[in-house]
Parts: C-alpha cells; sequence; structure tokens
C-alpha cells in the first residue's frame, strides 16, 4: 500500500508538469486550430531562463523565495514576450493560408528555437542549484518531497489563476468568443490580434513555469528537453479534448500517472507505450476527447 | 521582426555562469544579420531596386517556358530519365550517396502525399510504415536469407497490413485526432522495436542485412549468370531509381483513376463525397494503406542500402520531415513532392559548411518558405484551376 | 568579418599547401565518436586526444614516408545509424585507420562496415566483449573489456561491501546493457541476490517510479549501469529524494567531471569501477602537459585516445605503409608504456583491462580500492 501511495505521488508530479504545458497547446488550439510545435521550445526556454537567474540570485545571497519568485516570475515573463514574437512573425502573417503551412512553420520555428539553444547554452547538461530542493516529509517510508508538494501546488495555483483569467474576466470573455468566430468577435469591437497574442504569451508562460519546475526537480536542462514532453502533452491536450482547459488538466493528469503506475507495475521501458495505448483508446471510444463535447462554450 | 531579435539576444547571450554576452553574441548578431538581410532583399525587391536583373531573367524563363511548353511531356521525361541514368557515372560517391537519400525520401514523399495531399488525411505517424518495412526486410534477410526482391513485396505487404489495422481503429476520428492517434501508433511501433529484445536485438540494431543481389550475365567464361551483390552506391543508385520511377507512375495512376477523384472528394468535403454515394470510409482506408505500401518499400530499400537498421531511424523527426517535403512542395502534386524532397535533403548538404548552424538555418528557412509560399513549390494544376473558378 | 578573414587566409594557405604538395602524401586518420548530443564531451575527449597524438608525432618529426597527418573527426551522435554512415564516409575519404568510436552500440556496426575495406580500427572507449569477439581482423581496442568490469564490480561487492542483494538499472544501450546482465549472471553464481533488474529508455528523465521500486525491494547495492554521465547524475539525485540508503556503484561510462557538476552532493560516496591510470607515469604526463594547455583537463578517455592514435602512428611508422596487414603485424609486436596502461596487444586485438574501483569524494574522483590486492589506496 506504501508503495502505491508513492507511486501516486510521483504520478501526480509528473501529471501536473505535462498538465501546465498541455494548457498552452490547448489555448492555442482552440483559438487558431494550430498545434503549436514551438510550444516545447518555451519550455526548455524557460528552463533555462530560471537556471540563470536562479544561479545569478543565489550567488548573490538573495534567501531562497526570492530565488525561486523572482525567476519564476522573469522566466515567464521572458517566455510570454517570446512567444508573441514568434506568434507575430512565423504565425500571423499565415492565418489565411492552408493549416498545414502554419503547423510547418511551428516546425521550422521549433526546429530554429531547439537549435539556437544549443548553439548558445551548450549541449550539455546544465545543472539546476539543488540547494533549494532538498528535504521533505516523510510518512513511514512514503517520501513527500518538498520540491513535490511546490510543484504541485504552484500547479493548482496556476490553474485556478487561469480559469479565474477566463471565465470571470474581461479578457477572457473576449477569447472565448475570439476562439468562436473571429470575424464576428471583432464586429463586437475586440481586437482579435492582441487577443490571440495574449493567448500565445498565457501558454508559454505557464510552459515556462514548467520549465523551472522540471529543472528543479530533476536537476538538471538541456536545449532539447521540450521535445519529448511536448509530444506527451499535446497527447494530453488531444486526451482531454484539444481546445478544453479542464480537459488538458485532466489529460496531463491521466498521461502522468498512466506513465508512472505503467513503469511502477508492468514495465519500465513499455511507459510510454501504455500512456500512448491509453490515448488511442479513450480516442476510440470518444473521437474528440474527454471533455471534447462541450466545445462550444468552454473553449478558448 | 525587430521584437523577435531583441528577445532573442538575452536568451541566445547568457549563460548561467553569469552574464557572458561576448562569446554567445557572435551566434545572435549573426542570425541577426542574416536575417536583416534576406529582410533588405526582399523589401528592395518589392519596391523595385533589382527590376533590372529580374525583369530580364523573368523574361528569359517566361521565353524559354513558351518554347518548352511546346515539346511534348515524353520529351522532357526521357530528359530526366537520361539524366538520372547518367548520374553516378557523372558525380563522385558523395553526390551519389546524397542522391540515393534524396530518392528514398521521394518514395516515401509520394507515399505520404497519397495520404495527406490526395485523401486530406493528416498523419504524423507515417515513417512507422517505413520503420515496418524495414525490420521487416532487415529479419527475413538475416534470419530466412530471404532475397531482396521476394521482400520487398512483403515488405510492402507487411506495412500495408499495418496500415490496415491502424487505419481501421483512426479512420473514424478527423483533422487533429487523427494526427495524434497516428503519432501515437508511430510511437508505439517505435518503442516495440526499441524493447522487444529478442526479435529487433533493441537499441542497438540489426546488422548483417544482404544487400539487394542480382544475376548478371558473365560473358568471361561463357554465358554464365552470376550471382552478384549490389553493394556498390553506383548500382543500388539503380535500385533505388526503378523503385522510384515505379512509385511515380503508380501514384499519377491511382491519382487519374476513379479512386484517386474519390479521395480528393473526401479531401475537400468529407460530407458531400459521402452524399454523393462514395464510401469514404473504406476509401481512406485504403488511401491510408497504399500509401503505407510505398512506405514499406522505401524502408526495405533503406535497411538493403545501410545493411543496419535501429530504432532511431524511425523518430517522429523523420515524420516531420515527410510532411514538410510534401507541404513544401506542394499537396497532391508530383512534381512538387519531388520538389520538395530534393529541397530538404540538398539544404542541408549545401548548408554543411555552417556545420553547427546547419539545423539553425534550416528550420529558419523552412519558416520562410512557408511565409513566402505558403500554397507550396509546385502546388498541383487541378486544385488551380478549381481556386481559379 | 574577422571570421571571414581567417577563412580566407586558410584557404589560401591551403591552396598554396596543395599546389605545393600535389604528390604528397597524407596520412588519413580518422576519429568517430559523439560531437553533438548528450555524449559530446566523450566525443570531443576523443577527438582531442588524437589531435595531441599527433602533435606529438609531428612535434618529434612526424611519420617518415608521410608528408602530413590528417585527422577528420566524424560525429556518430552515438547512434548505430550515424556510426554506419560516417563509417561509410570515412570509407569514401579513404581514411587509413580510425579512433573511435565511443558508445559500443557505435563501434559495432562501424567497425563492420569498416572491417569490409580492411581498415583498421582502434577503439579508445567501447568495452562491450563483443566489439573484439566477433573475430574481425582489424578492429583493436584500447581500454578494458566489460566481462572484466563486472568481475571487479561483482568482487567489490562481495569482499569490501559485504553486499547479499543488489538492484540492477541499466539504459538499454549494446554497451550498459550488456554490463548489467554479466553483473546480474555473476552475481547470481556468486550467490548475490539480484531483487530486480529494470531497464530505462535513453532520454528519460523521469526514474521515480523505478526508484520507487528500488527503494521498497531494499537491496544492499544499487547498480546503476547508465551510457551517460548526465543521466547518471539525474538518477543519483532522484534516488537521493528518495531516500534510497543501498550503496551506489556505477561503472565507467558515469565516470566524468559532469557527474558531480549536475548532480553535486547528491553523487558523494559512489563508487565507480574505472581503468586504473598511472597519473605520474612519464608517457602520462608528456601526454598531460600537451593537452591540458589546449583543452582543459582530460576527460575519461581523453588518454585511451590518445594512445590508440600513438599505437597506430608508431605501428604505421614500423611499417612504413598504410597497408593494413603490415600495420596490423606491426601494432601486434608493440610492447610499450603508453600513457594510461602497458600496451600489447593479444591476438584478438584487446590489451587487457585493469579495473579498479574508484569513488567520488568532496566532489573529486579518488582511487579507492585495489582488486588485485583486496586493499584500500
Amino acid at each position: 500500500m506504501e508503495y502505491f501511495f508513492q507511486q501516486l505521488i510521483n504520478g501526480i508530479t509528473l501529471g501536473s508538469v505535462y498538465a501546465l504545458i498541455a494548457l498552452g497547446y490547448t489555448m492555442v488550439y482552440g483559438i487558431i486550430q494550430l498545434i503549436n510545435f514551438a510550444h516545447g521550445e518555451f519550455f526548455a526556454a524557460g528552463g533555462y531562463v530560471g537556471v540563470i537567474f536562479m544561479s545569478y540570485l543565489l550567488s548573490q545571497g538573495a534567501p531562497a523565495w526570492v530565488c525561486l519568485s523572482g525567476s519564476l516570475i522573469l522566466a515567464m515573463a521572458y517566455c510570454a514576450m517570446l512567444a508573441m514574437a514568434v506568434e507575430k512573425v512565423a504565425y500571423k502573417p499565415l492565418r489565411s493560408s492552408s493549416r498545414l503551412s502554419v503547423l510547418l512553420s511551428a516546425l521550422g520555428m521549433s526546429i530554429f528555437l531547439q537549435n539556437g539553444l544549443m548553439l548558445t547554452q551548450g549541449v550539455y547538461d546544465r545543472a539546476y542549484p539543488t540547494e533549494l530542493t532538498q528535504g521533505g516529509f516523510e510518512f513511514g517510508t512514503v517520501m513527500l518531497s518538498y520540491m513535490q508538494l511546490f510543484i504541485v501546488s504552484l500547479t493548482a495555483f496556476l490553474l485556478v489563476a487561469l480559469n479565474f483569467l477566463v471565465f470571470k474576466t474581461r479578457i477572457g470573455k473576449a477569447m472565448r468568443s475570439t476562439a468562436q468566430d473571429k470575424i464576428m468577435s471583432a464586429l463586437v469591437g475586440i481586437n482579435s490580434n492582441r487577443i490571440i497574442s495574449l493567448t500565445f504569451a498565457i501558454g508559454a508562460g505557464l510552459a515556462a513555469a514548467a520549465g523551472i519546475m522540471v529543472g528543479l526537480y530533476y536537476g538538471s536542462v538541456r536545449y532539447d528537453m521540450g521535445f519529448v514532453p511536448g509530444i506527451k502533452a499535446f497527447a494530453a491536450a488531444v486526451l482531454g479534448g484539444i481546445g478544453n482547459i479542464t480537459g488538458a488538466m485532466i489529460g496531463g493528469f491521466i498521461i502522468g500517472m498512466v506513465e508512472i503506475f505503467a513503469a511502477g507495475y508492468i514495465s519500465g521501458e513499455y511507459k510510454d507505450v501504455f500512456a500512448f495505448l491509453i490515448l488511442i483508446g479513450v480516442l476510440y471510444f470518444r473521437p474528440s476527447g474527454i471533455m471534447g463535447e462541450n466545445v462550444d462554450d468552454t473553449r478558448v | 521582426m525587430i521584437w523577435l531579435f531583441v528577445l532573442l539576444w538575452p536568451l541566445l547571450g547568457i549563460k548561467p555562469e553569469g552574464l557572458e554576452v561576448a562569446t554567445t553574441f557572435s551566434v545572435w548578431w549573426r542570425i541577426a544579420i542574416g536575417c536583416a538581410s534576406i529582410l533588405v532583399i526582399y523589401q528592395l525587391n518589392s519596391v523595385g531596386a533589382f527590376n533590372f536583373i529580374t525583369k530580364p531573367v523573368g523574361e528569359a524563363v517566361g521565353g524559354a517556358k513558351k518554347a518548352t511548353s511546346t515539346l511534348p511531356f515524353a520529351v522532357w521525361a526521357f530528359a530526366i530519365l537520361a539524366f538520372a541514368v547518367a548520374y553516378p557515372h557523372l558525380f563522385g560517391r558523395y553526390a551519389q550517396d546524397v542522391a540515393i537519400n534524396c530518392m528514398i525520401y521521394i518514395c516515401l514523399g509520394l507515399g505520404l502525399n497519397v495520404v495527406v495531399g490526395l485523401a486530406g488525411m493528416l498523419d504524423l505517424g507515417y515513417i512507422a510504415f517505413y520503420g515496418l518495412g524495414a525490420y521487416t526486410y532487415a529479419l527475413l534477410s538475416v534470419h530466412y536469407k530471404l532475397a531482396f526482391w521476394i521482400c520487398l513485396p512483403i515488405s510492402a505487404g507487411v506495412a500495408g497490413l499495418g496500415a490496415c489495422i491502424i487505419g481501421y481503429c483512426s479512420m473514424r476520428m478527423r483533422g487533429d485526432y487523427l494526427a495524434i492517434v497516428t503519432l501515437g501508433f508511430a510511437e508505439i511501433v517505435r518503442m516495440v522495436l526499441n524493447n522487444w529484445m529478442s526479435l529487433t536485438n533493441g537499441p542497438n540494431g540489426i546488422t548483417g542485412i544482404k544487400a539487394p543481389g542480382m544475376y548478371w550475365p558473365d560473358f568471361a567464361n561463357g554465358m554464365t549468370l552470376e550471382h552478384l551483390w549490389l553493394k556498390k552506391l553506383s548500382l543500388i543508385y539503380y535500385v533505388i531509381l526503378a523503385l522510384v520511377i515505379f512509385t511515380i507512375i503508380a501514384v499519377y495512376r491511382l491519382n487519374h483513376s476513379r479512386i484517386g477523384r474519390a479521395w480528393e472528394a473526401i479531401r475537400e468535403d468529407e460530407t458531400a463525397a459521402e452524399v454523393m454515394g462514395i464510401p469514404t470510409f473504406y476509401m481512406k482506408l485504403l488511401g491510408y494503406c497504399t500509401g503505407a505500401c510505398f512506405g514499406g518499400m522505401a524502408g526495405a530499400f533503406y535497411a538493403a542500402r545501410m545493411r543496419f537498421v535501429s530504432p532511431e531511424s524511425f523518430t517522429f523527426l523523420e515524420s516531420a520531415m515527410v510532411l514538410s517535403m510534401v507541404v513544401l512542395g506542394g499537396m497532391g502534386s508530383i512534381p512538387g513532392v519531388i520538389l520538395g524532397a530534393l529541397a530538404l535533403i540538398a539544404l542541408p548538404e549545401i548548408f554543411r559548411d555552417f556545420e553547427l548552424y546547419r539545423m539553425l538555418v534550416f528550420g529558419g528557412v523552412m519558416t520562410l518558405m512557408m511565409l513566402f509560399r505558403p500554397q507550396g513549390l509546385l502546388p498541383p494544376k487541378r486544385r488551380m484551376k478549381a481556386e481559379k473558378d | 568579418m574577422k571570421r571571414s578573414i581567417m577563412t580566407a587566409l586558410l584557404v589560401s594557405a591551403i591552396l598554396m599547401l596543395s599546389a605545393g604538395m600535389v604528390f604528397a602524401k597524407t596520412l588519413k586518420v580518422g576519429t568517430m565518436g559523439p560531437l553533438t548530443g548528450p555524449y559530446a564531451a566523450d566525443g570531443n575527449d576523443i577527438k582531442n586526444g588524437v589531435l595531441t597524438a599527433v602533435e606529438v608525432v609531428k612535434a618529434n618529426g612526424g611519420i617518415p614516408g608521410f608528408d602530413d597527418i590528417e585527422v577528420m573527426p566524424q560525429d556518430t551522435a552515438c547512434e548505430p545509424r550515424q556510426a554506419v554512415a560516417t563509417a561509410n564516409k570515412l570509407i569514401n575519404e579513404e581514411a587509413n585507420g580510425v579512433v573511435g568510436a565511443y558508445c559500443s552500440s557505435a563501434t559495432l556496426p562501424a567497425s563492420e562496415v569498416l572491417d569490409e575495406e580492411s581498415i583498421i580500427m582502434i577503439t579508445p572507449a567501447s568495452t562491450n566483449e563483443k566489439v573484439t569477439s566477433r573475430g574481425l581482423p582489424y578492429m583493436f581496442r584500447m581500454c578494458g573489456r566489460d566481462d572484466d568490469q563486472g568481475f571487479i564490480a561483482l568482487k567489490f561487492m562481495q569482499e569490501k561491501l559485504g553486499a547479499k542483494s543488489v538492484y540492477i538499472v541499466d539504459d538499454k544501450t549494446a554497451y550498459s546493457q550488456g554490463l548489467a546482465d554479466g553483473v546480474e549472471k555473476m552475481c547470481e553464481a556468486a550467490g548475490i541476490k539480484v531483487l530486480g533488474h529494470e531497464h530505462v529508455n535513453q532520454g528519460d528523465k523521469d526514474f521515480s517510479a523505478i526508484l520507487t521500486k528500488v527503494k521498497t525491494s531494499n537491496p544492499d547495492v544499487f547498480y546503476m549501469s547508465m551510457q551517460n554521465s548526465a543521466t547518471g547524475a539525474l538518477m543519483l539525485i532522484q534516488a537521493k529524494r528518495m531516500g534510497i540508503k543501498a550503496a551506489r556503484l556505477a561503472q565507467d561510462a558515469v565516470y566524468h567531471p559532469q557527474l558531480m557538476e549536475i548532480a553535486k552532493d547528491a553523487a558523494e560516496d559512489v563508487y565507480l569501477t574505472f581503468g586504473y591510470i598511472d597519473n605520474n607515469a612519464p608517457a602520462y604526463k608528456e601526454f598531460y602537459a600537451k593537452y591540458q594547455p589546449k583543452h582543459g583537463e582530460p576527460g575519461a578517455y581523453s588518454g585511451y585516445a590518445y594512445d590508440s592514435a600513438m599505437a597506430y602512428f608508431k605501428a604505421v611508422k614500423a611499417a612504413g605503409a598504410t597497408d593494413p596487414e603490415k600495420v596490423k603485424a606491426e601494432l601486434m609486436k608493440l610492447d610499450y608504456d603508453g600513457a594510461t596502461k602497458h600496451i600489447k596487444f593479444k591476438p584478438n586485438g584487446d590489451s587487457g583491462s585493469n579495473y579498479i574501483i574508484r569513488k567520488v569524494e568532496n566532489g573529486k574522483f579518488i582511487n579507492y580500492w585495489n582488486p588485485a590486492t583486496g586493499k584500500l589506496y
């Protein structure tokens, strides 16, 4: 039983990370029907910006909470701006062309950003300061480290904040209406270009937060770290019903859990196979994802 | 645009050891200058600064086009074929190597073109069929010593069968749901190849695959048939050339048959096609399997040429590359896909001098090409007509 | 601008040189190793080791009969596919000999390609038994073998740690899994209980599920067989966080300064099996003096790469030609003290193993336990 709880904790932690990345995919998809391949790169860039500022602040002797929150905010802000710039350069001119051309443009941007990171930050793993993240609670033999607690609670906070933003504010309302019909919402006075670039910004900000958490949790970042979680998070977004915020969260947690439990109980080698099998199984019975039914009013 | 570079700079210019601007700044300014010069050239072009060059060139090209368009298609085809046949005698090993790579991707691109370009299904896991074909030939060759020519249809069949199974589960889905399911299947195939140690030898791959063999009349000692392994690059070049020609003809015939028209109808409007009496489910399945068969054949050839296969050759990035060729060349058009494959394989080779910057430039160029020519390099004629109307 | 001037100078220099020496004979040595990707550190070490050897040979008058020595570094990225491609490329460019590759999974397929063209290949780093046990006539190895390495690991577990049980994790490459399988067999034969043997995939970052298994089965020794020191570091960090108390034993691919850089205090007291290098030997000092100023501290396999290249040059010098049969005969005759070990090839191409146990202490690798004497250093 303790073994089960330990794996549950592991699963929730991994699921939180996937959920945060999946949100960016799902929001962008919801608003312009684009699979944003470059999203994984925002995640990696966030990890790098995080480690840069965190080591800088640490070397200046700042207290732990300043380091964490400072680098978190900076990385999120930076990635948000980067995403807006990428959107402006690579996606906006293609708004009226076929969807596959935008997809390819996104793929090109992804390769570009990833190699840019590699050229400047090097091919080696960059170590994160691990001093901040040691210790944890022990329940019998079950370990819950502070880091895991931090990841889960930060994810929860960001999710609540996002839900508030989308469903309770004017901006959220504008986003939802742009997602439903760009022309109509433009007619009622919504600047849809601004809303789209805002959506990119929010998604990338969340991805940057996930990047920092992954860096802290696993101890290092690497230039190509965005790729695999990117695909998994994309799978999570589709699993939950792409375009749907709650769906993306649920999808992220499901993929994370399946992976951990498959590794814990069946086989470590085949964990990804099980994650994708679950995805295909769910889509077979519900071809538009778990929460994909009410796409009309909650998609962003 | 300037924005992006201002933002790229800190990402590129700062290292965790401190604000080490100087060394990584060089990377940034190279990118910036590269992009700025492209932008300047583009702007100048649109204002007409290059008219003194482009005008005569454009006129010359137009004149040449007129002159050549009167030539029948057969002459063109013959000229290209003659060049392709003579190619290994004209160029060295390196060029032959690149050409073989190109042609493998042409096969793959044409296969995927059936799925994406004709039937309009977004397939992100096409490389799985390539892998299935490669492993089929590899295993049959290593364990049962079967010849390449026998395995070629078997590989195509196995890939097609795999596509039937996958397609049967996923053809109900549309658009991006189909994309992720095909991606998922491709990952599963790769993972199984990677983990089924007893069958596939896992990540270490399979060695000792035989090259294609051939009986060649030997005149030296009478008229005997001698068995020959086609190991030399210039010989194996002709094998893939034959495969490419076969694929082109097959795809062309398919494209202009009832089935091809049915696929295009499904691509344009699935519901309308259904109403018109096209069995959409079976037609889509057929398209998916046909595409996979070409992938399987290309895979068998790949295994025979490298005489080695490992799961790393069949990652998502390869799927994305093949998809890029199809979209870049112009979906649904055969010459377009060929051009796309040539461009995407030849580009990184041309950029080899940039070494580390190669992939960076590649990604940038891909985005730029899409920005300036979103419909592809050579979009198909049939659709252009429809758009004009 | 500076770069273009440099290139212009370089091009003109090359042109002048090539004009002057149309009939010059160049000895072409290929190096194979991962220059990009997660194993790039080790690949660059190999390249730099060979470059240093060339420098030393040139400084000592070069090789008679050859006007120049050209090094052709090739990137295998540690992928079997790339390795085959680079082997073909080296054949195309008519390399005379090859030093490499790093990963066994790259060396195994590449050597088969090179063997068809009878090109001598000396691997400085691939320890899998199969490298030399396939009977390829032109395959040589400068480092040790995994069966010896596994045996030392077992001996250490039995004699020093007094272990009763072990849990094994590998990351599924020809090298890491081969070694882990060997250790598993030997442990079972020796009466150490193998509580589990798990595999992770390359590129994985999250090992929490596997490590929970390790923790629950509570072994005396946790044996990690990883292809890459960064992966090893990630696993150590997570193992520490999970609270795994078992003694941690790793192998030579995890042996890299990067391990401590990333894992920091999580790497403390990790044991590693690695070949013994006498830092005070004259040949090592000569190597170090040339290597360190240019390329920094030598990595795990810089020395072996240097020795591989030196051995090849010595053999070519003695043979006076690049004919593979003659060079092979001369390689077999070699018997001298290299920078890393005493070099004398066995008939199958091996040069013997000298594994010891090293340990991480205060962020540094130290010699810890000598299996020959069974005593601490």
